[in-house]
């Protein structure tokens, strides 16, 4: 016959487990604002804004045709386009997930995740 | 009896680990339609679904689009006699005739030749002179259109040329929330260029909350409906306009005047259980007015709404009421609710 003590080591090993997977999952999240750059639905780049110290510009070109982006701690922009409309240019910076920025003829999204709580899962 | 609640204690504690792990997310953004989607779907079979979503909602783009040459509009608007159409397009086209006769006029597919004179299918925008809207207005009576359903044919009197976009978007959202009910999903919501459809509620239970955009100010959101299994739909003045001479024009057309709706309204919101319904409808409440907007309210069951009007009072159904709530920084607007 096995002793209690045999139970609660039983006991303690999976809460230690489920713990450890626990902390696991959330560290592996990043913690802070992420901003993720996607063309056609596809994902170029993954920036968290919140590890970002000093500022920098990149060029985003894809088929439809190109994108300055420039990254600055917790924000994104983009800088200029050969986009006809510029309405991309004209939204300027965002920080968070209320508004994605869209560059409707390039087919690019630049949409922020995580940080501070936008409160909304959509926008109409 | 103590080892039973010990190996009850470990299977607690192997459940809780288990239990943790929420169900997993699935997301796609797609280009269609002249906008942008977003869908998301949790849970098993969501990746699946949402493929066949995305298709679905392709082929509806290349039936419904207006430029598109291959298309049963384009075939419509640039044919002769009676065209034969998909049923996708000949429910559109019934669905776009009956609210065109329940709204009084407000909501008209047939106003894309108004449309284009003031520049929107092209960017090259100028303020039509009022006797050429009088003119284009006379190819936007509805009631020549001839829609034989037998025979899945659509006839057009000359001149007229119709744009399912108030209809489409909509429709699509209905058609992705088919598909994926049908796939067993009962956690989803889509963003279709601001048409928000909802399936269930969120993975935890909690309804979802959708933002009403600040139509003063495209980086925030002034109000907040908490929603499941629902359709939101928002027509603005801000969504598409231009500046000339100190006036703003934008692009939704009073099919009374072939001008730029001007009933005070800058945002009207369709809430209900059909995304087709609400599109056309936030459309024509934004032509209608607060007022007469509230009257049409009165004689339906099938929406709700959330207006804002120029002096920034937002009016909202009684059905939104408890669903609706002020957003940060909006707690001092003037809320309205309209009963029955």
């Amino acid at each position: 016959m096995r002793s209690t003590r045999f139970w609660v080591l039983i006991v303690a090993a999976v809460l230690a487990v489920s713990l450890l997977a626990a902390a696991v999952v959330r560290l592996a999240s990043p913690g802070g604002s992420v901003a993720e750059i996607t063309v056609d639905g596809q994902v170029v780049e993954r920036i968290d804004l919140d590890r970002v110290t000093e500022g920098y510009t990149f060029t985003v070109e894809d088929e439809w045709g190109s994108n300055t982006i420039q990254v600055e701690p917790g924000r994104i922009r983009v800088l200029e386009a050969d986009c006809p409309d510029q309405v991309c240019v004209r939204q300027g910076w965002i920080s968070d997930e209320v508004t994605p920025i869209v560059c409707l003829p390039h087919r690019l999204v630049i949409q922020v995740s995580g940080g501070t709580d936008a409160g909304v899962d959509a926008l109409s | 009896m103590r080892r039973v609640g010990c190996l009850l204690l470990a299977l607690a504690a192997a459940a809780a680990l288990l239990t943790g792990c929420a169900p997993e997310e699935h997301e796609e953004i797609i280009f269609a339609m002249d906008t942008v989607m977003q869908l998301q779907a949790w849970g098993d079979g969501a990746e699946d679904a949402l493929t066949r979503a995305v298709q679905r909602i392709n082929e509806l783009d290349r039936t419904l689009s207006v430029v598109n040459e291959n298309s049963d509009i384009w075939a419509i608007n640039h044919g002769q006699g009676a065209v034969e159409v998909s049923p996708d397009t000949l429910h559109l086209v019934e669905l776009a005739l009956e609210l065109w006769r329940d709204t009084g006029g407000a909501l008209n597919i047939a106003m894309y030749p108004v449309v284009r004179a003031w520049g929107f299918t092209t960017g090259e925008y100028r303020v039509v002179p009022e006797p050429e809207r009088a003119e284009l207005l006379e190819y936007t009576d509805l009631g020549r259109l001839e829609l034989d359903e037998a025979a899945g044919t659509v006839t057009l009197p000359e001149g007229m040329e119709l744009d399912l976009g108030s209809l489409g978007k909509g429709y699509a959202g209905d058609q992705v929330m088919d598909i994926l009910r049908g796939s067993g999903v009962t956690s989803a919501i889509v963003n279709l260029g601001g048409n928000v459809q909802a399936l269930g509620s969120q993975s935890d239970g909690s309804p979802w909350r959708v933002g009403i955009q600040d139509p003063e100010d495209e980086s925030a959101y002034l109000a907040v409906l908490e929603i499941s299994d629902l359709a939101v739909v928002t027509s603005g003045g801000y969504q598409r306009y231009f500046e000339e001479d100190g006036q703003t024009y934008w692009h939704i057309m009073d099919p009374a005047t072939g001008a730029p709706a001007d009933s005070g309204l800058i945002s009207a919101t369709a809430v209900g259980a059909s995304g087709a319904l609400c599109d056309g409808l936030s459309t024509a409440l934004f032509v209608m007015g607060a007022d007469a907007a509230a009257d049409f309210w009165r004689g339906r069951e099938d929406f709700e709404f959330v207006l804002v009007d120029q002096a920034g009072t937002i009016w909202v159904s009684e059905g939104l009421e408890d669903s609706f709530s002020l957003a940060q920084g909006y707690e001092d607007r003037t809320v309205e609710v309209v009963r029955r």
